[in-house]
């Protein structure tokens, strides 16, 4: 192990509910809280490279506003004055917008994503912008030109990806909370490795407006935080009807939690609720054993609960995997066209010759890491004429066959329980050389962004392995639109550590 | 090639379908807010001054449909006898070129918006004008000869490019965006045309039918239309064979003109092509051309056209459009009687001339206006024959007369200013001012014999907005504004026209008196001095009087009949 073993995150870390406490009793500021903020990420961002940029005279204004605010009785509600951070493919107007790319490192939005615009307008204290894996296409973070994040539970690990960067600086403790963005488990996975909640709201529930788009029919903004009642109201913030998006749920849709009050999901049912467990995800070998123990207890305590598990069927993760990777890298091609040096962003010198097709391919080599070329070429033959039928097409009634069969199982239990991730945090280069490897990281988690459910990943054990303790997470997999159901029923099997 | 210099080509019969790009008038853009230059609010702006985040394509940014330009889209295609689709949906054409920013143009290609519709052609002078003469007559003639309908297979929405501009001192490309994402109906004919002449009135019909409902102001010059001919031709062999020449598409042509002069230049050029090559229609045989309006001359740009791909695929930023019965409805309510039907009416109902009409239906502004004011005539108590006579003289010679003059004192003081864009100057007759019942009040008085016809002119005239730059004294215009009551306006300005017996008979009295030799000349039978006094008296009548009823009271008192 090269790096030095960070601090590691204290037991009893408070969440952003204790730390709006704090501000209501006038016992810390914003200030207060913001520097400790800037000052742990300032110490611990060299070992752990979660943050791609750190935004600390921002911060400290947006904090001494938060503060005045507060004095003048005009407190703007429970999240005013906490320090948050956000994944580096969230646009905002200021400092850096870059997705983790040589093409966009000096990139700077003129405006800012409506997600970030409603935290903004709650209050919230922007600390920086985090790492991730090349415009969120990756599992671990290693895909980021400004290089790897590091786990903070053992840093020669890697904390997941692509949203490795926020899920690292909310369990380093960095920061209470952080918004990812998730396409095919890039908040629930790296959430799992960190010993985090993450969020996945169902596709439309957040809007995508100023999200650096990867696969736009798979994309959604999403909490990543240190307990259930957070990721709740940073969720109930950030969603909502947006003109700006085409795909964001209409306003006749039930708001996804019943108040904005800080209270933590409770769940009141006439019946006690009724959880699914995947037959063939049981006892599965590709799982590590740690993890499928943690399935068990996960289950063992909803009956505990009263709630009553049922064995059910769902298509072959390695099917959906093949379907997701067809579909993000069609989208991908598509949505990453634009970078082509002629408006914004990396533009190669092609020196005097006005060959427009050099200023192209030396831009997107130059600027693009391996792995997005990689989807790029590959989402481009997807759809070419000729392999848009055998894969494109095919993978789009995959997708529709995959939805109606969770959709079916949603009928049978109000919630789906199963691994985030086949096993702990792995090795940072474990499994760059082998990217199909990679690719099966997300084999729990890619289906649901096909159907578009919405899923949460919660720390539910951790497992000692190198004498590192490395948290285990585990999946619900809930009904559309009813996040605040979900959250409530995940309370069941988190890990309780204060 | 051997087979083709042993025969010789006995005939040419054109096959010819036809794509049209309009450009819509909405005020923003097919997918954002932000200004469209092909609204005429906003077609003067400086080159990127009409961007935002979606324009540019920026990270992050998403498109989100304008409902305006969906529903000018249905129109036009209710207008081509169209099927609107339940369900249409968004796609990405991927390719890569500096104008267009995503790199994808996003537009509508297994579900078009429109589609199957067809459109009859209207019957044709011998120069390839529209024969309005024979449209309002031939009713029964085309029940027994159908007239030749054009399909139009589809038509569809998406947005436009942005342009490119080569400067020559630096040698650079510069990038305008103002038109990038401007909303775009792509129509697509069936191959159905057998001449450029039926092509060329099919654009105008087109161009007309557009600009009547709104979708374009249909200027030429600024792009609002281009065409996009796909010719070939069937070439029948002196040994009895038939041959198809490949399809060549030549784009971007933007004025009547260069459509007939391109399609004639192509049919010219590909039997001789043919017996040159000896390339016939087939995959990859198609051909994309441009058109050198100085040589006459179609030019090579790009073989193989439909070798491309495109990779289109469903845009996931985008919703399908569903239009559902009751938007349908309210969007067919809304389509206007179409300006051809208008033509026919004009000369069938009211009995006007083929110019007349034609002037009537040249502006869909002004035609409205007249059918506005016909109406309001015959709310009156004018019968509606006689109404659309007076509104035609009213808007075609009042009206037209004083929008000409203020138009030639706008086009000059922009010259003397040093601008340019004479499109944008242009007056009509509707834009003076004066309204429907205006028109109607003064053609109501005229009609009941309460003001002179010098006097209504002039009334038209008074009634008229006031133009803020001083021009010539018709176009000046009163000032009264549009809800001056022209009955207010002639009894203040003293324009009606006294019936009092006596004080006519004053009038005559007062003028035989003062030119006793004229009075004395019509005595003696010299009728034409008459005139010298008929004018006399309406001098001191100052336009009161009416001539006829001077002219008989005058003649009575001399003791002459007539």
């Amino acid at each position: 192990m090269s790096a030095a073993p960070p601090d590691m995150p204290p037991a009893n870390a408070m969440d952003l509910h204790d730390r709006a406490a704090l501000l209501a009793s006038g016992e810390r500021s914003s200030e207060d809280l913001t520097r400790d903020a800037l000052a742990a990420a300032d110490r611990l961002n060299p070992a752990l490279n979660a943050f791609i940029e750190i935004h600390h005279d921002a911060a400290i204004d947006q904090a001494r506003a938060s503060d005045q605010r507060r004095s003048n009785g005009r407190s703007l509600g429970p999240l005013d004055g906490l320090p948050i951070a956000l994944k580096d493919n969230i646009c905002l107007a200021h400092g850096r917008t870059t997705c983790a790319s040589r093409f966009l490192e000096s990139y700077r939005s003129p405006y800012t994503a409506t997600a970030a615009q409603r935290l903004i307008d709650a209050g919230i204290v922007v600390v920086g912008k985090t790492n991730m894996d090349e415009f969120a296409m990756g599992s671990s973070t290693e895909n980021s030109a400004f290089g790897p994040t590091r786990n903070p539970h053992d840093p020669s690990r890697v904390p997941g990806g692509s949203s490795g960067g926020s899920a690292a600086a909310v369990g380093a403790n960095i920061v209470a909370a952080a918004l990812g963005s998730d396409t095919g488990g890039s908040i629930r996975q790296p959430a799992a490795f960190c010993g985090c909640v993450g969020l996945k709201p169902t596709y439309g529930r957040v809007s995508r407006w100023g999200l650096v788009a990867y696969a736009s029919s798979l994309d959604q903004i999403g909490p990543i935080t240190r307990s259930l009642r957070d990721a709740a109201l940073l969720l109930s913030v950030i969603a909502g009807h947006d003109p700006l998006d085409s795909t964001s749920a209409p306003a006749s849709v039930a708001p996804p939690c019943p108040s904005h009050a800080p209270s933590a999901p409770s769940t009141s049912r006439p019946e006690p609720p009724t959880i699914g467990l995947p037959r063939a995800i049981r006892n599965s070998t590709g799982n590590h054993p740690a993890v499928n123990a943690a399935l068990e207890s996960a289950a063992h305590a909803f009956e505990s609960a009263g709630a009553r598990i049922v064995e059910i069927d769902l298509p072959d993760g390695r099917d959906a995997i093949a379907a997701y990777y067809i579909i993000a890298c069609a989208e991908a091609s598509s949505n990453l066209a634009r970078f082509d040096g002629v408006r914004y962003g990396r533009r190669a010198d092609i020196g005097p010759s006005a060959d427009l097709e050099a200023l192209y391919r030396r831009s997107r080599t130059e600027g693009f890491g391996p792995e997005v070329q990689r989807r790029i070429m590959l989402g481009t033959h997807v759809l070419s004429a000729g392999y848009a039928d055998r894969y494109y097409h095919t993978a789009q009634r995959a997708r529709e066959f995959i939805r109606r069969a969770f959709q079916a199982a949603l009928h049978t239990c109000n919630a789906i329980l199963m691994p985030a991730t086949p096993g702990p945090a792995f090795r940072l280069a474990e499994k760059t050389t082998d990217p199909l490897a990679l690719y099966l990281e997300d084999v729990y988690t890619v289906s649901v962004n096909l159907a578009g459910l919405p899923a949460v990943s919660v720390p539910v054990a951790s497992a000692q392995i190198d004498g590192k303790s490395l948290p285990i997470g585990m999946q619900l997999v809930g009904r559309p639109f009813d996040e605040h159901d979900l959250l409530a029923l995940a309370s069941t099997v988190m890990l309780r550590t204060r | 090639m051997s087979t083709t210099t042993r025969v010789s080509i006995e005939s040419v019969r054109p096959i010819i379908g036809l794509e049209i790009h309009v450009e819509l008038r909405t005020r923003t853009r097919m997918f954002t807010g932000a200004p469209n230059v092909a609204h005429p609010e906003f077609e003067h702006a400086e080159p990127n001054t009409l961007i935002d985040p979606v324009v540019l394509g920026l990270p992050g940014s998403l498109p989100v449909m304008n409902r305006t330009a969906v529903e000018l889209s249905m129109l036009v295609g209710l207008a081509l006898g169209c099927r609107i689709a339940e369900r249409s949906v968004w796609d990405r054409k991927s390719y890569f070129y500096p104008d267009l920013p995503k790199n994808y143009q996003i537009s509508q290609y297994e579900l078009p918006l429109c589609f199957d519709g067809s459109v009859e052609l209207p019957p044709m002078t011998a120069d390839g004008k529209i024969d309005l003469e024979l449209l309002a007559v031939a009713s029964a003639a085309e029940e027994s000869t159908p007239r030749h309908r054009i399909g139009v297979l589809r038509a569809h929405l998406e947005e436009d490019a942005g342009k490119l501009l080569h400067d020559s001192a630096s040698g650079a490309t510069l990038a305008d965006y103002n038109r990038a994402g401007t909303p775009l109906l792509e129509i697509v004919t069936q191959p159905d045309f057998r001449s450029s002449a039926e092509v060329v009135v099919f654009c105008q019909m087109l161009r007309d039918v557009c600009r009547f409902v709104g979708a374009t102001q249909g200027v030429m010059q600024k792009g609002h239309m281009r065409f996009e001919p796909n010719i070939n031709a069937e070439l029948t062999l002196s040994d009895g064979r038939l041959v198809w020449t490949p399809i060549t598409e030549v784009k971007n042509l933007n004025s009547f003109k260069a459509v007939g002069a391109a399609i004639e230049h192509e049919l010219r050029e590909q039997p001789k092509r043919w017996l040159a090559d000896g390339v016939e229609f087939g995959p990859g045989s198609k051909t994309t051309r441009g058109w050198d309006d100085a040589r006459g001359e179609t030019f090579v740009q790009r073989e193989k056209e439909d070798a491309h791909d495109y990779r289109y695929f469903p845009d996931p930023d985008l919703v399908p459009v569903v239009v559902d019965s009751a938007w349908l409805d309210s969007v067919r309510a809304r389509l206007p009687e179409l300006p051809l039907a208008r033509a026919r009416r004009y000369l069938r109902e009211f009995g006007l001339g083929v110019k007349e009409a034609a002037a009537l239906i040249d502006e869909p502004a002004v035609s409205d206006l007249f059918d506005a004011a016909v109406d309001s005539c015959e709310r009156r108590g004018i019968g509606r024959e006689r109404a659309g006579k007076l509104a035609a003289i009213a808007v075609l010679q009042w009206g037209l007369k004083r929008a000409n003059e203020r138009t030639a004192v706008r086009i000059r003081r922009a010259e003397e200013a040093g601008r340019s864009g004479a499109t944008a100057l242009v007056v009509l007759a509707s834009d003076l001012g004066v309204g429907a019942e205006q028109i109607a009040g003064i053609l109501a008085m005229r009609e009941s014999g309460a003001v002179s016809a010098a006097s209504a002119d002039e009334l038209f005239g008074l009634l008229c907005s006031k133009e803020d730059e001083p021009g010539e004294s018709a176009g000046r215009g009163g000032g009264y504004g549009p809800g001056a009551d022209p009955e207010v306006v002639a009894e203040a300005r003293g324009m009606i026209i006294v019936r009092d017996d006596s004080a006519i008979d004053a009038w005559c009295e007062q003028v035989i008196a003062a030119d006793p030799k004229a009075a004395e000349d019509v005595r003696s039978g010299k009728v034409q001095a008459a005139g010298r006094l008929v004018g006399a008296a309406m001098k001191l009548a100052a336009g009161k009087a009416d001539a006829k009823t001077v002219r008989a009271r005058l003649m009575e008192k001399l003791g002459v009949k007539e």
